[in-house]
């Protein structure tokens, strides 16, 4: 029987930072849904977005990975839509040395960044909650992922997590459902904020970029086109978008 | 803030410390111990902290004026 409901691209971390830029540029094209922990923040992004689309606001903070699978389902079922695409945006930071790093810290690390992207997809998936909307998925990964840096071992290792994700469900989900990455380099965000008022800090970094220091519409445009028909034949890939940062070697 | 000697004892790795001591004294003070302080001044007080104005603290009890006067 076909299926006459709307589809919807999901974005998670759409109240701030990368989300909220990506919220407003995707909404021109795609109806969305804005995921994250604060309504007035989300009520915020939702004034940001494009009014030629549908939007619709699901608050529900992913630490609670416990919770996503019946929330998402209900949500969908209570609005009455399909879900066709899904940006995983959310995402936890905190620089940690290891001696600081507790139980608590990888788990709320881990549920964000990571476990909830798996609980989400697999909710998705399923032909009685979604009907086989699914088409396209990306992940916002980060540069750490294949890389190392002090202080940021938990955040690392969760990038890493969901990159490996990422190729292993390209390669299960094909060939009806694209999945790639896109990793950022440092973009001014809220979340980085406390890193970039930091003039030393500040200093250091543009010195490393050979294209300076990119900002979250940098990132959304090659998420714009990873979901695009454009990029048809690339899943499981990972695409850097670090203003050359980390291929740079100059000492 | 009672606990705040108990705590920077375990950043700094020994087993007591002194308002009076000086921060760049102790053996493992270094970048990532700097790092660990601005976690603890967030995670424990919710206070920002830069890098800069942890050095210029200089001694633990300046450190702690300096966490009191931002809270």
């Amino acid at each position: 029987m076909e299926d006459e409901r709307d589809s919807y691209l999901l974005l998670t971390g759409a109240s701030s930072g990368i989300g909220k830029v990506m919220a407003s540029i995707l909404s021109k094209e795609y109806n969305i849904i804005l995921n994250g922990r604060n309504e007035e923040r989300l009520e915020s992004t939702e004034k940001m977005c494009g009014k030629e689309r549908k939007i619709l606001i699901w608050t529900f903070d992913l630490n609670n990975i416990n919770d996503i699978a019946s929330t998402l389902s209900e949500f969908i079922e209570k609005n009455q839509i399909r879900i066709s695409h899904f940006v995983h945006c959310a995402g936890y930071m905190k620089m940690l040395p290891l001696k600081m790093v507790t139980i608590d810290n990888i788990s709320n690390t881990l549920n964000t960044n990571f476990i909830s992207a798996v609980i989400i997809i697999k909710t998705l998936m399923q032909r009685k909650i979604n009907n086989l909307a699914m088409k396209n998925i990306v992940f916002i990964s980060s540069n750490i992922s294949n890389m190392g840096a002090k202080a940021l071992s938990v955040y690392g290792a969760s990038k890493g997590a969901l990159d490996s994700l990422m190729r292993c469900l390209a390669v299960e989900l094909a060939p009806h459902v694209r999945v790639n990455s896109v990793l950022p380099g440092g973009v001014k965000t809220e979340m980085t904020e406390s890193i970039y008022e930091n003039e030393e800090v500040l200093k250091r970094m543009e010195a490393t970029y050979p294209l300076g220091l990119g900002f979250p519409e940098d990132i959304a445009e090659a998420v714009v086109f990873l979901l695009s028909e454009k990029s048809r034949w690339i899943t499981g890939q990972q695409i850097t978008v670090d203003g050359g940062r980390t291929i740079n070697v100059t000492a | 803030m009672e606990n705040f000697e108990k705590d920077m004892a375990e950043v700094l790795e020994v087993d007591t410390v002194e308002l009076d001591d000086e921060l760049s004294g102790f053996d493992c003070w270094d970048s990532l111990t700097i790092l660990s302080i601005i976690a603890l001044a967030d995670e424990n007080y919710s206070v920002t902290l830069s890098a800069a104005e942890i050095n210029d603290a200089k001694t633990i009890g300046n450190l702690k004026k300096l966490i009191i006067s931002k809270k």
